[in-house]
């Protein structure tokens, strides 16, 4: 019975995946693909990766979907004519997508049986850190250096979208909404936030222990608050706002600080003192869920449109 | 037991597969987005009811996130498409 589910599961992303490639007009291209992301996160499931099956439904099905929408709207209102690219341009597109495809699944099959894994290892010194979830440990005790440079990037890709912005906006908000939102949309607006925060904050405070964990949170967390944004009841903020730029380097910066901190309490950079683990990781955590929030948020609000208030 | 929450699941993935290829082909862009509701829903279910069969609770998590995020994804739809519809709205009025 299992085997026949997940052949099913196989077969469906498949079709799902060659509808996204077939979809003729964009939106329907990103419909499809949004689809495409949840049913990816229950395919993750049965694989038990728990986590990725979170971290995939979070972004593949909510802040990337939200992000191609609006750039899809957007384009739409510039140019009245749909643009339809040349059949060399497909013709590429296909090789290189074949390409890849391919490559990767060579890399798979060509693994050893059974393949390395550190699993073992990671799993026996997880008492060390006092934690419970297995990818938490890697995410944030092992591996951290990868964590602390990725949040990085995360800041990097703002100020890439940021520096969109004209020079007499610089510093201004973006606007989410030119219209006025329907009734229906300002109601969920106010009804689901509270429910959102609130599963975010389980989800930072469970990541300790079982699946779950800061990006899932952040990412939770920044689609409730674009919500809010898309239903006009809070304009977007100013990207001058010292306030806010505090709160989006918090994350990184506490991460860092503990980072060297490591030096003087313990053995070297990014390790934490024994027995004090848990607590840190934890208060990196929170720090962090609150600065990936607001990246991926003003991520996706765009590039400042309106000028400053003098 | 676990058999049967399995075959549950297949059967609520089989249906809200079908659901979704049909509902994806519509013409009316407003009814694809309702395929993202539906495989929300129906995902949501499936991922319950294997979270049952191998009896780990963590799956819930998932069904909750999937629940909340295919119904943000459907509000995300409609902040584009309102300018859209208002413009078309304003071209009958000045058509009128």
């Amino acid at each position: 019975m299992t085997m026949l589910l997940d052949l099913a599961l196989v077969a469906w992303l498949l079709a799902l995946a060659i509808h996204v490639a077939r979809a003729r007009d964009d939106q329907g291209a990103i419909i499809a693909f949004i689809a495409f992301g949840l049913l990816l996160g229950l395919g993750w499931t049965r694989l038990s990766a728990i986590d990725v099956a979170m971290t995939e439904a979070a972004i593949g099905g909510g802040v990337t979907g939200m992000l191609l929408l609006r750039a899809e709207a957007r384009l739409r209102q510039r140019s009245s004519q749909p643009q339809t690219p040349k059949r060399t341009t497909k013709a590429a597109a296909a090789i290189a997508c074949t390409v890849v495809a391919a490559g990767l699944a060579l890399a798979v099959l060509s693994f050893p049986s059974p393949a390395p894994t550190l699993a073992p290892a990671a799993a026996a010194a997880l008492d060390s850190t006092g934690l419970g979830n297995p990818v938490t440990a890697v995410l944030l005790a092992y591996r951290a250096l990868d964590t602390l440079l990725e949040k990085v990037v995360l800041l990097l890709a703002l100020l890439g979208v940021w520096s969109l912005a004209p020079d007499q906006l610089w510093g201004g908000a973006p606007e989410l909404r030119q219209t006025v939102a329907p009734p229906p949309f300002v109601y969920l607006g106010r009804i689901l936030p509270p429910f959102g925060v609130l599963i975010a904050v389980y989800m930072c405070w469970v990541g300790a222990d079982a699946p779950g964990g800061t990006f899932q949170a952040g990412t939770v967390l920044a689609a409730m608050w674009l919500l809010i944004m898309l239903a006009s009841l809070r304009p977007a903020p100013e990207t001058r706002r010292t306030t806010l730029r505090l709160l989006l380097v918090g994350g990184p910066v506490l991460f860092f600080a503990v980072g060297f901190l490591g030096f003087a309490v313990a053995d070297g950079f990014l390790s934490y003192p024994e027995g004090a683990a848990k607590p840190i990781i934890v208060g990196i955590e929170a720090a962090l869920t609150v600065s990936i929030a607001l990246t991926l948020g003003l991520l996706v609000a765009g590039p400042s449109s309106r000028a400053p208030a003098p | 037991m676990a058999d049967l929450f399995t075959g549950a699941a297949l059967f609520i993935l089989t249906v809200t597969a079908l659901g979704l290829f049909k509902v994806l082909r519509s013409e009316i862009a407003v009814e694809r987005m309702m395929a993202v509701q539906l495989l929300g829903t129906g995902g949501a279910a499936a991922v319950l009811l294997l979270g049952a069969a191998t009896s780990s609770p963590a799956m819930t998590d998932v069904a909750l996130l999937l629940m909340l995020l295919a119904a943000v994804s459907c509000a995300a739809f409609t902040s584009g498409q309102s300018s859209h519809t208002a413009d078309a709205s304003e071209q009958a009025e000045d058509e009128a």
